[in-house]
């Protein structure tokens, strides 16, 4: 609700849709007709009041720009942004653990030199720059994947990459950081002592407890990209929530923006509340200790 | 150094990609013969020809619908479309005959009354239509048999050329749908009929065979959105389109030494200029000899010649000669620094400073170029660059409290001077920032009169007195630009309409 108020009010005292929306050679009389048609002619605080009545009814309103109701233009876009954020978490999971590990077992050696410059450039170079290479390279030279669009599995594969490039490296990094610390742990020289190899230390005791930073890391990170990513989509023309939330913002849609906050709101406790649950499965002490306090 | 890590980078990926290469699977968009795939800027944001009124949105409608005229693709003089014939019965009244061999795409004839119910849709207030200003001239339009009668508030010189905006809509289906379900599943009697809309990505057409004009060339059409100009070049480039639009003179450069695409380019009746605040007390602008010094101390060719790469003609006046009203005779400014030192002395102005108001949906090279120009007279530039809803709502605000100058680019869509002049320079309109009277006397009189003859003599007044007063200075003509295929035979025109019908393959 918090949200909702200062949006609401950002929104409203910055700009005025009927303005972007009518010809450019509209009168003041014919604007004002419009204004009144929208309820946008009203007391402030009597919109918010009934901004909150009609939210507490599940309407969020009409788009004033397409005319149709919100709800049903974020549902249209919030499955590709899906898509998007979990192909691109995967492919940061994936890629970021398997490096971050690698780069700690095999601290100090040529591995871990080789991945370094990988980490250099997912850190430095910003989305839309990687988005542009890989077009360069995978749809202009190569012909092998589309640019843009969103038709296929073949469309989600570059701006997956590009998102994912961003994430790879820190989670590399965090992954790395804390294998380190646990390798130097007693239970590893006891398990080494006891004659586990490397591969038996790290997959079945080191990774479960160097496990609560990385977690918190993606569930973060899922929350970002649950939320639409903006650049990342704008390059590839890829019809989620970022792009939406731009063009809405733009276009001074209030109805649109107010619903796209609202719900990205939501989306970011769930996916926090869920990141707290999975703790305890990964970390059974964390259950046990709440509960003796 | 970057290619050769970039390559090591792909290395690391190529299991991945290789693997969903070959599992992945993307459907050609419609049949065998090649789709028309077209890149735009931004996603339409409707497709019912009555609501929203923008670039973006008619682009792709008006190929679904039909108009009720048309301006001819190389004159741009305006011609018979679905209305056959028309004649202007009196003063206030028009009488339009439809033709009888149209069918919209659900098998339905188009009558008169679907003509005189898109009008009248557009003026119902409830519809909340964007558009609404475009008629609100109109005061009735009713059918009779084959007869639309249209009757204005007063003479109308401008209703012709709004009608040729006008899409015909079936009334029957749009009452049957509804205007929700309507706009998702638009049925016209146009060249193209709609398949699917893929919200927020793309809008595919299909050829209507049994168009009255005859079967179109071009089996169908994809229209994509696709926003970063970067991108849309490289959709181009490897074939994904076939025609990307919005483009400006920097991105069509790197496409000319590409032997397999071509360049389109037109002059439209779009003009670009810079507008003075003559209002505001505060403003040194308010003195005309401040605005005379700038008139002549920017350097107009240069722009054109570097910055927009030629792509732009000099205009005299705030509006370019494809419009109606346009007065060649009209002497202008030309470069002259020395004069425009010389008026601010005289002003008492040598070392004045004004504030340059702007937003980013404005090429900001062409307002730093103004601050340089003006800089080597003595004019101290300060550029207050603010997002566009902010910028509207600042430059429209009757207090006028803006700023001195802005930089605009104007089209009125009517091909005609009184759709720039009166919302740019008559009293109190919305975009007006100046006040003369006998200026306000010269656009009533041309705008409530039908006869040309007289219309452009007030013009001619006009014209007259906004290059003694220079609210405003005309800079140049703008251009379209877009790139194409090679295999395409397409010639944007003046009206930067996008009539698939007007296209070809090549042979």
């Amino acid at each position: 609700m918090g949200i909702s108020t200062i949006v609401f009010f950002a929104l409203h005292l910055s700009g005025d849709p009927v303005r972007l929306m009518v010809p450019p050679d509209a009168t003041l009389k014919d604007m004002d007709i419009l204004r009144h048609e929208l309820g946008l002619d009203r007391p402030l605080y009597i919109q918010y009041v009934e901004f909150f009545e009609n939210l507490s009814r599940g309407d969020l309103g009409h788009s004033y720009v397409q005319n149709r109701p919100v709800l049903d233009i974020i549902r249209e876009r919030f499955p590709y942004t899906v898509r998007l954020a979990l192909a691109a978490l995967l492919i940061s999971v994936v890629t970021g653990i398997f490096i971050g590990i690698v780069n700690a077992v095999f601290r100090g050696k040529w591995i871990e030199k080789m991945f370094v410059p990988f980490i250099l450039i997912g850190q430095c170079l910003p989305a839309f720059c990687v988005g542009i290479l890989l077009i360069m390279l995978f749809s202009v030279q190569l012909r092998w994947l589309p640019s843009t669009g969103a038709r296929g599995l073949k469309s989600l594969i570059l701006p997956s990459i590009t998102l994912a490039s961003l994430s790879i490296a820190s989670l590399a990094q965090v992954t790395r950081a804390n294998m380190l610390e646990q390798l130097e742990q007693n239970y590893v020289r006891t398990a080494r002592a006891k004659g586990a190899g490397t591969p038996r230390i790290v997959i079945w005791h080191v990774i479960r407890n160097a496990g609560i930073p990385i977690i918190t890391l993606v569930g973060l990170e899922t929350a970002n990209l649950l939320g639409g990513a903006v650049v990342t989509e704008t390059i590839f023309a890829w019809p989620g929530l970022g792009l939406l939330t731009i063009q809405a913002i733009n276009a001074r849609d209030f109805p649109l923006v107010q619903a796209i906050v609202l719900f990205v709101s939501i989306i970011f406790i769930a996916v926090n509340f869920l990141t707290d649950l999975l703790y305890v499965i990964v970390d059974p002490r964390i259950k046990l200790e709440k509960e003796s306090a | 150094m970057k290619k050769s890590k970039l390559h090591r980078k792909s290395l690391l990926f190529l299991a991945l990609l290789c693997a969903c290469v070959f599992a992945g699977s993307s459907t050609p968009a419609l049949g065998t013969e090649h789709v028309l795939a077209i890149d735009l800027a931004t996603e339409s944001a409707t497709l019912d020809p009555g609501l929203q009124y923008n670039t973006d949105s008619y682009t792709v409608y008006r190929n679904i619908f039909d108009n009720l005229l048309h301006r001819d693709p190389q004159t741009l003089e305006i011609i018979p479309w679905v209305a056959e014939s028309w004649e202007q019965k009196d003063e206030l009244t028009w009488a339009f005959k439809i033709r009888g061999d149209i069918k919209f795409h659900n098998g339905e004839s188009l009558k008169a009354s679907d003509v005189a119910f898109s009008i009248n849709r557009i003026l119902d207030k409830s519809f909340r239509s964007p558009q609404y200003s475009n008629y609100s001239q109109i005061t009735s339009c009713e059918a009779e048999d084959d007869i639309v009668t249209i009757k204005t508030e007063a003479p109308s010189p401008t209703l012709l050329a709004q009608l040729v905006n006008l899409s015909v809509v079936p009334e029957k289906y749009v009452l049957e749908q509804g205007n929700e379900k309507f706009n998702l599943n638009p049925v016209g009697s146009g060249p193209y009929k709609f398949v699917n809309w893929q919200k927020g990505s793309q809008i595919e057409l299909t050829a209507n065979d049994e168009h009255w004009k005859g079967k179109p060339q071009i089996v169908g059409a994809v229209f994509r959105f696709v926003p970063n100009a970067a991108s849309r070049i490289a959709d181009l480039q490897s074939g994904l389109a076939d025609v990307i639009l919005n483009l400006n003179a920097d991105n069509v450069e790197a496409l000319k030494s590409d032997g397999a695409l071509q360049v389109l380019s037109s002059p439209t009746e779009r003009v670009a200029f810079l507008l003075f605040n003559c209002l505001r007390d505060s403003s040194p602008t308010k003195a005309v000899n401040v605005r005379k010094a700038i008139a002549y101390a920017i350097d107009r060719e240069a722009i054109v010649t570097s910055l927009l790469r030629g792509y732009g003609n000099l205009v005299k006046e705030v509006l370019t000669p494809l419009s109606f009203g346009y007065d060649d005779t009209v002497e202008g400014f030309s470069y002259d620094p020395e004069k425009a030192k010389q008026l601010l002395k005289e002003a008492g102005l040598e070392n004045v400073s004004i504030t340059f108001i702007s937003s980013p949906a404005y090429d900001q090279r062409v307002v730093q170029a103004v601050q340089g120009d003006l800089a080597k007279v003595g004019i101290g530039v300060k550029i207050n660059i603010v997002e566009q809803a902010i910028y509207l709502k600042t430059v429209q605000d009757p207090a006028q409290e803006w700023g001195d100058i802005r930089f605009g680019i104007w089209s009125s869509g009517t091909m005609d001077a009184h759709g720039t002049l009166v919302p740019l320079f008559h009293t109190g309109t919305l975009w007006s920032s100046f006040s003369n009277s006998n200026l306000d006397a010269a656009l009533d009189a041309a705008a409530k009169i039908t006869d040309k003859e007289v219309r452009l003599r007030e013009y001619k007044k006009a014209f007259q007195i906004l290059q003694e007063e220079v609210p405003a200075i005309g800079l140049w003509q703008n251009y379209t630009l877009s790139a194409a295929s090679k295999q395409l035979e397409w010639q944007p025109n003046a009206q930067e309409s996008f009539f698939i019908q007007d296209m070809k393959w090549k042979d």
